[in-house]
């Protein structure tokens, strides 16, 4: 365990968090009445999150009414992504939701992370996560809807791979002070270029590739072979929710995973992409070096994952009481 | 006062059914928009401040004078740091002496401590149009959030069990940030989701406010009452329906909005400045900070009205 990068303080991430609008209770309410019945088979769902727009608040995983598929009889189960909404980054997950209390409770929340963590493993070793980075945040939320209440017990998972032995940190600073002062500017243009582009704007996970001249051009992750002749500094970004001074966020952890495991590389210099009002904001965006220490075999078997969200600091499931909202006797009182 | 306001909802809502939309620009003699003229000053907002964006909502409450992809703008996570109500308590109270940034944030409890100024306030108002509708309940029954409901008692209450120790997450890598509400200021940010509708009766925008606590679990619309100066919490802001999302979510009233909006063009133009309808929403947006003081959105963007000072 004594690793001479012990000293070295570990890199620690922050938790993603979790955000439901009270749209995704109703249509779950609705298709759970009108067409699942008490079919309990896991829903495929989409989660949208956004770069830290705001130095004092973090952003979050968020579910929306769109989030679940449509009710109409003849759709698909599986919700639509829209692209080119920049507010609006897809990321894939799953629900559990089960017809009683007693059956949420007995889920098997270890393996149920164990699945998401190994279909996150796969999409690495295929080398899809590098065709479509959005698979590398896939997220887990468990529910038990209790539609005589209206309330909704549920709780999300992020499943993070877990590098062991952890990666530890150097030199993490705001890209402002990291870069210079014209590779800030140029860097700064190439990311709200990026987030303008109706192509690119949801793309989370993205190479910035410094030429010598410090002019800063960011790229898809495919393209880190054709990268590596002219550039002269590669940083592997992401979009980052996160608006802590010392943290990277969370989506950081599985793409650390993937770049070691995809191109073996032992440091990494990773770029937290942050925003205030939408724009780029180069003195609350991260850049810093992420040294890797793992053992040739960690690549050899799936991983083990964390990624269950704390409710307040406790490992307990979250409850929403939406009875004001969606209980017939109620609406019908407040509208007498 | 509640059945004053359905009538009036009710009214509305049939003239509404039965008008066509404004169609001939009346931007500058009244200080509306015409349904294009919305589209047009929301594609610059959703321009120039990238945090807005159109949504098109639920699908059967899509209005069919608007495109389908551009029913509504919308801004989500906006923070929200201190209590628009306690400021101003804090403001009134006898010689300033209560500190807005006293270490052991007495400011932010004394919100919760001061029942009776609304109480009193209330007794003293006569009901209208623009009365809210909640007010009456808010004095009889204690304002929490959803999670607490007091009717819910019979819900298990999941923080009861214990049993998840089936999840075992020792993992040296994880940030674990403070929540404890004594050790960090940020927990007690408020988040908000604003809406921009288009309201077709007063054929002015309208704003929409979804409210969530330091853990993005929804305020009931009450608490976000404590984020609206108080000269419009029990006024002109209204708990209702929202045209294109589920559930009851606060609102600025639109029925003045159309003269406010006036009298600033008026000013403009006394200035010799000829505003655009494309900045509608940007002055409109300054106009809100006046009723949410505390909320973060994009107002304060520089933008260029021609030889404007501010």
């Amino acid at each position: 365990m004594v690793e001479p990068n012990t000293k070295k303080p570990l890199l620690q991430f922050a938790p993603m968090q979790s955000s439901v609008d009270e749209g995704f209770w109703h249509r779950l309410s609705s298709l759970k009445l009108n067409k699942l019945g008490i079919d309990d088979s896991p829903i495929p769902v989409l989660g949208f999150f956004a770069p830290c727009s705001h130095p004092r608040v973090s952003n979050y995983l968020t579910l929306l009414s769109e989030s679940l598929p449509s009710e109409s009889s003849e759709a698909s189960l599986i919700p639509e992504p829209s692209h080119g909404n920049r507010n609006r980054c897809s990321v894939s997950g799953i629900l559990y939701n089960t017809n009683t209390v007693e059956s949420f409770h007995a889920l098997d929340k270890q393996n149920l992370l164990k699945e998401e963590a190994r279909k996150i493993w796969d999409d690495i070793q295929t080398g899809r996560a590098v065709e479509d980075c959005s698979v590398l945040s896939r997220f887990l939320l468990i529910s038990f809807a209790d539609l005589k209440k209206w309330s909704f017990h549920y709780w999300f998972a992020f499943p993070a791979l877990m590098i062991d032995p952890p990666a530890t940190v150097v030199n993490l600073s705001p890209a402002s002070q990291w870069l210079s002062k014209e590779e800030t500017e140029s860097l700064s243009a190439a990311c709200n270029e990026w987030r303008g582009s109706k192509s690119t704007a949801d793309v989370p996970f993205f190479l910035v590739a410094i030429d010598p001249n410090s002019r800063a051009t960011v790229r898809l992750l495919k393209d880190w072979e054709a990268c590596q002749s002219n550039a002269h500094k590669i940083l592997f970004g992401f979009y980052d929710p996160c608006h802590l001074p010392n943290n990277p966020g969370w989506p950081l952890r599985n793409f650390l995973a993937l770049i070691f495991a995809r191109w073996n590389l032992k440091s990494v210099q990773f770029f937290c992409y942050r925003e205030n009002r939408g724009f780029a904001d180069m003195s609350l965006s991260l850049v810093g070096e992420a040294l890797l220490t793992v053992p040739q075999g960690w690549k050899d078997s799936v991983p083990n994952a964390v990624g269950w969200e704390l409710n307040k600091g406790r490992k307990v499931p979250r409850c929403i009481s939406l009875a004001q909202s969606m209980d017939p006797t109620r609406l019908a009182v407040s509208a007498a | 006062m509640v059945l004053s306001q359905k009538l009036h909802e009710a009214f509305k809502g049939t003239v509404e059914r039965i008008t066509g939309p404004r169609t001939v620009s009346a931007f500058k003699e009244k200080g509306v928009l015409s349904v294009s003229e919305f589209i047009i000053a929301g594609d610059n907002l959703v321009a120039k401040c990238p945090t807005w964006s159109w949504e098109s909502g639920e699908p059967n409450k899509r209005k069919p004078y608007l495109p389908s992809d551009k029913q509504f703008l919308i801004t989500r996570n906006v923070p929200c740091l201190r209590r628009a109500a306690s400021i101003e308590e804090e403001y009134e109270a006898a010689g300033g002496e209560v500190l807005l940034d006293d270490e052991d944030n007495d400011g932010w409890l004394a919100t919760h401590g001061k029942p009776k100024e609304i109480k009193s306030d209330e007794d003293e108002n006569l009901p209208s149009m623009e009365s809210l509708e909640i007010s009456e309940k808010s004095s009889t029954k204690p304002v929490s959030s959803f999670k607490e409901d007091e009717d819910d008692e019979d819900i298990p209450d999941m923080a009861e069990f214990t049993e998840y120790d089936n999840i075992i997450e020792t993992d040296p890598s994880t940030y674990l940030v403070a929540h404890e509400p004594d050790d960090d200021n940020i927990l007690r940010t408020r988040t908000y989701d604003i809406s921009i509708s288009y309201d077709k009766y007063y054929q002015t925008p309208r704003v929409w406010l979804t409210g969530y606590d330091e853990s993005r679990m929804l305020l009931q619309p009450e608490l976000v009452l404590e984020d609206v100066s108080q000269d419009h919490a029990r006024k002109t802001v209204t708990i209702e329906d929202h045209p294109h999302l589920p559930g009851k979510h606060a609102s600025i009233h639109p029925c003045r909005h159309g003269a406010v909006m006036k009298k600033i063009i008026d000013v403009l133009m006394s200035r010799g400045v000829e505003p655009e309808v494309d900045k509608y929403l940007f002055l409109f947006l300054k106009f809100m900070a006046s009723v949410i003081p505390t909320i973060e959105y994009d107002y304060t963007m520089d933008f260029d009205l021609g030889s404007s000072s501010n």
